[in-house]
């Protein structure tokens, strides 16, 4: 397979990994194209892999997770917001009533990388673990930590619900 | 709520998610262009630097081997025009890397880039830096009075939210800089933009 029909056929599955562990549509097409861009340049070695596919994916997590390491990532509002100049992203109204969605917003990047690999790309721990250059407990020790997060910020947000 | 039905609906929730996911056109079109063109751009570079090596090397070995021409006149010798001396001394007032701290009519400076959005001037009048995501350079000249001009060859090839200092740079007609701050302004005395000293 050359790359070319790689990323035809694969390109929009990187997207959608991008946008699920980032959660914004534009940050997950950069994310897509940083990590092709990467395959690319290494097309021999990545076709040289067990799987070009997760060589990939790996790219594109560890240019997340690095992203989101960088003193300058934030998501804090400027203090001038220009209303007018915004682009709509299509995909906010489908996820935004998901209150799970939001929920996985308060964890931070590796717990849901962690869940995004475990559960949206149905890979093992040992996997997970080998694609994050992490022991496998570590795996296991993080997505409980993220899983019992989001059960108690699940379980505040019913008994809010209740309340007059 | 049971471990087994959050994991459920954690993989309907990412599904969804991913299916509201727009359809991105060309990635594999855009991906090898922005390649190609950055290694375009790393074979100018070092064709460049090749030339003007082999050109001090030249020069060296002339000097070296009796050369009847006379030596070159010192490039940091006595000033011959005002206009220069002050051109000179504003370039390196504003030599080093500054971030953005205002940009008029940008309003999501603070949103998280893959790579720092700064701009680096140097003495030499040549400026590069980084939209958040794409590598810019260019050259740019300072005149007597804070006179500015400058030109860009960067090419944007990845969207982030690409902060515009291309743009900023291009509307510049003069500029003011003390040892933090660095101010841009329009033809019509409007300020553009403020960006402080990184390092």
């Amino acid at each position: 397979m050359d790359f070319e029909e790689y990323a035809s056929a694969r390109g929009q599955e990187l997207v959608r990994l991008g946008f699920t562990v980032s959660g914004d549509y534009q940050r997950a097409e950069d994310l897509a194209q940083i990590a092709l861009m990467q395959a690319f340049r290494s097309w021999r070695k990545v076709q040289k892999a067990d799987d070009p596919h997760t060589y990939v994916r790996r790219i594109l997590i560890n240019s997340y997770l690095s992203m989101t390491r960088r003193r300058s990532f934030t998501e804090a509002p400027a203090a001038e917001i220009d209303t007018d100049h915004t682009v709509p992203d299509p995909a906010t109204d489908i996820v935004n009533s998901d209150d799970l969605w939001r929920a996985l917003a308060t964890l931070s990047a590796r717990e849901r990388v962690v869940l995004v690999l475990r559960y949206y790309q149905d890979m093992d721990d040992r996997t997970i673990a080998d694609l994050l250059g992490i022991k496998p407990s570590s795996v296991r020790a993080t997505a409980s930590r993220a899983l019992a997060a989001l059960r108690k910020t699940r379980q505040s947000h019913r008994v809010d619900e209740r309340l007059p | 709520m049971s471990k087994t039905e959050l994991e459920e609906d954690l993989r309907a929730t990412f599904e969804r998610a991913a299916a509201s996911v727009p359809l991105a056109p060309d990635l594999a079109g855009r991906a090898t262009t922005g390649v190609r063109q950055a290694q375009r751009r790393t074979w100018i570079a070092s064709g460049a630097a090749a030339a003007a090596i082999a050109v001090v090397a030249g020069v060296g070995f002339s000097l070296n081997h009796g050369s009847t021409s006379p030596p070159p006149t010192p490039v940091a010798s006595k000033p011959t025009a005002a206009v220069t001396t002050a051109a000179v001394t504003t370039a390196q007032a504003l030599a080093g890397t500054w971030r953005p701290v205002k940009l008029n009519g940008f309003t999501t400076l603070k949103v998280g880039r893959p790579d720092d959005p700064t701009l680096t001037f140097r003495s030499d009048g040549t400026w590069t830096g980084s939209d958040g995501c794409n590598s810019l350079a260019g050259t740019f000249t300072i005149g007597q009075r804070g006179e500015f001009t400058s030109h860009a060859d960067g090419q944007r090839l990845i969207e982030c939210g690409n902060v515009p200092h291309t743009a900023v740079l291009a509307a510049a007609r003069r500029i003011s800089t003390d040892q933090a701050t660095l101010r841009f302004y329009a033809g019509d005395g409007r300020e553009v933009a403020i960006y402080a000293r990184t390092r």
